[in-house]
């Protein structure tokens, strides 16, 4: 009798024991947090984003916050295949680079955080809801025109984008209306393939060109450059690459901005604030800049009165 | 050999009050409301005309900045200037400058405003929404690039804009305040309307893209002011000439170039306007400086 009690007392207290043992590591487990980042394409302009939203975490003593990067090819299954891969493991947080991952990331209807940066126009592509927040980088085109147009006379523009990427076929839509009030004609190239940079040689008579801010473009840009040195095509982009910086103007929302802004917005929702209570953000940060070196190269002239508009020149 | 003597220092005599007093060629400052290349372009054929007409040579330099309008037009002995509005009015107070004449615009008018303005996508309607955005202005001692703006926000509580926005900066121009806001990289602008409308012709989607917010009331054009102690003879022949120039061929010509139909004669009273905004703005022009 004596020893059972003993024995139930011993229990209760080896119970207890191993309760008291194991609640502070099950409270540290839950604080552990892991965030499930997704960037396509193997793009600078991502890649700095990726490196300020990191950097940003740890130094607001994140750093052993785990992180999780996938860098699915720019197709619709690698994206999705991403976006399933980040909800199987259940991250707390979603974090994406560029419209087409976020568009996959809510097609998947998770009711995990996402979080996007470097987005060009969120709300024309349906990129809303209870779960959603992030940080705009929306730079007009039609600033990049007019100062295209200030290098050289404007008839026909070829526009590189991607028929698979909803943003990027927003902005040949954005830039076929200020085609309509300019008086010039956009000619539309597909660039899903590396291999589809040929399409610029077959587009006849162009005057410039407009890459969008589509992956595929972006990942092709070597291979654009090139061309466009050698048919004496001024270009325009709306990422910054600092990798190649080839391309003669760039308007471009700050990568390290964007990247900063989505780790501000990680933070509010791992201390518990809910996505649709975080507006999104526009970026504050934009750069103008100017590659005198290419121009120039090409034989063009930059009018000094748009040099000095420029925020970075390149010489 | 005395004959000689008193010959050449009679000749001294009477040649020298000419060299000393006759006044070969007139320096006037431009003011840098447009990138000053767009600026120099702009007057180059103006000057040319006067110098050719006046028989006194007619140089040009630009101020490169607008502030410290006085200590740089003293420094650089300047004999006038093209003066905008709130530089006129401190060199008026500062140092007796006189207004001469200012141009009529082809659009009829002789009179400046100032636009507040955003890009129509910036959700940007009212004051309230301007809180912690980042604003762009041209320069302090304007009157259409700042000092309206100054004065609005006041009139709408703001009295504080380091606190009231996340940032501002100024351009040093009128057009590139424009730009500015155009390529989002600033959401709010300061600047002059004749500027912004002569952009808006040029380029039909700037009015689709900018919204004006608020507008201040008439301020006079761009005012030719020359130093008070210049001969009258040559501030009545410079001046003369300007009005009436639109009844030459080749003055018409030199207006076109220059954007305006016509010169005619300015006051001292046509500042008035900029003394009261300057009031409403809580800015005392006599102290003014016109830098940070």
């Amino acid at each position: 009798m004596v020893s059972s009690r003993i024995q139930r007392q011993l229990s209760i207290c080896f119970i207890t024991i191993s309760i008291c043992l194991l609640f502070p590591f099950q409270v540290l487990a839950a604080e552990k947090k892991t965030i499930g980042v997704i960037m396509t394409g193997d793009i600078p302009y991502y890649s700095k984003m990726h490196k300020a939203f990191t950097a940003k975490l740890s130094r607001e003593g994140y750093g052993d916050v785990q992180v999780l990067l996938q860098r699915p090819y720019p197709d619709q299954v690698s994206w999705s295949n991403a976006a399933r891969k980040l909800i199987a493991v259940d991250v707390d947080i979603i974090v994406t680079y560029g419209a087409s991952v976020t568009l996959a990331a809510i097609n998947e209807r998770t009711s995990i955080p996402i979080v996007y940066a470097g987005v060009y126009n969120p709300d024309a592509i349906g990129i809303t809801g209870k779960n959603i927040t992030g940080s705009i980088s929306k730079v007009p085109a039609s600033s990049l025109i007019r100062y295209l147009k200030g290098i050289t006379a404007i008839t026909s523009l070829g526009v590189l984008y991607s028929d698979i990427e909803k943003e990027s076929i927003k902005q040949v839509e954005e830039i076929g209306d200020i085609s309509k009030d300019l008086g010039f004609k956009v000619v539309k190239i597909n660039i899903r393939r590396p291999e589809d940079v040929r399409k610029i040689k077959a587009s006849g008579k162009l005057d410039a060109l407009f890459l969008t801010c589509s992956a595929s473009v972006n990942m092709s840009l070597d291979a654009i450059l090139e061309i466009a040195r050698s048919n004496k095509l001024p270009t325009a982009s709306t990422l910054k690459n600092e990798n190649n910086p080839g391309v003669v103007i760039t308007l471009s929302a700050s990568p390290e901005e964007q990247g900063e802004l989505a780790a501000e917005k990680v933070i509010k929702i791992l201390h518990g604030a809910r996505p649709n209570a975080l507006s999104p953000t526009n970026s504050k940060n934009i750069e103008l800049i100017f590659n005198l070196k290419e121009n120039m190269a090409m034989g063009f002239k930059i009018p000094m009165g748009l040099v000095t508009e420029a925020t970075k020149i390149i010489q | 050999m005395k004959f000689i003597f008193n010959f050449i220092l009679l000749f001294f005599v009477i040649s020298m009050p000419f060299k000393v007093f006759a006044q070969e060629e007139i320096l006037l400052g431009l003011i840098p409301e447009q990138n000053i290349f767009k600026q120099m372009e702009r007057y180059r054929p103006l000057a040319s005309y006067l110098s050719e007409k006046a028989g006194v040579k007619v140089r040009l330099t630009i101020l490169s900045r607008y502030g410290d309008i006085v200590e740089r037009f003293v420094a650089r002995s300047l004999d006038g200037a093209f003066f905008d509005s709130l530089t006129g009015a401190m060199a008026i107070t500062r140092m007796g400058v006189e207004p001469m004449a200012r141009p009529v615009n082809l659009d009829g008018k002789a009179t400046v405003r100032s636009y507040i303005f955003v890009r129509t996508d910036s959700k940007i309607n009212s004051v309230k929404d301007m809180k912690g955005k980042k604003v762009v202005f041209v320069d302090m001692a304007t009157a259409t690039g700042y000092l309206f703006a100054v004065a609005f926000l006041h009139e709408n509580g703001i009295h504080d804009i380091n606190r009231y926005f996340n940032e501002y900066f100024f351009t040093g121009s009128h057009d590139s305040a424009i730009y500015s806001v155009l390529d989002n990289r600033a959401d709010i602008g300061s600047a002059q309307d004749t500027i912004f409308n002569m952009l808006a012709s040029k380029d039909p989607t700037i009015k689709r893209e900018l919204h004006i917010i608020a507008q201040s009331e008439e301020l006079p054009e761009t005012t030719l002011c020359l130093r008070k102690s210049i001969s009258s003879k040559i501030k009545n022949r410079i001046t003369d000439i300007l009005l009436h120039m639109n009844e030459d061929p080749a003055g018409k010509k030199i207006l076109k170039k220059f954007g305006a139909v016509k010169f005619i004669r300015a006051e001292a009273g046509d500042f008035n306007s900029v003394f009261n905004l300057a009031r409403r703005a809580q800015i005392n022009i006599k102290e003014y400086k016109g830098t940070r």
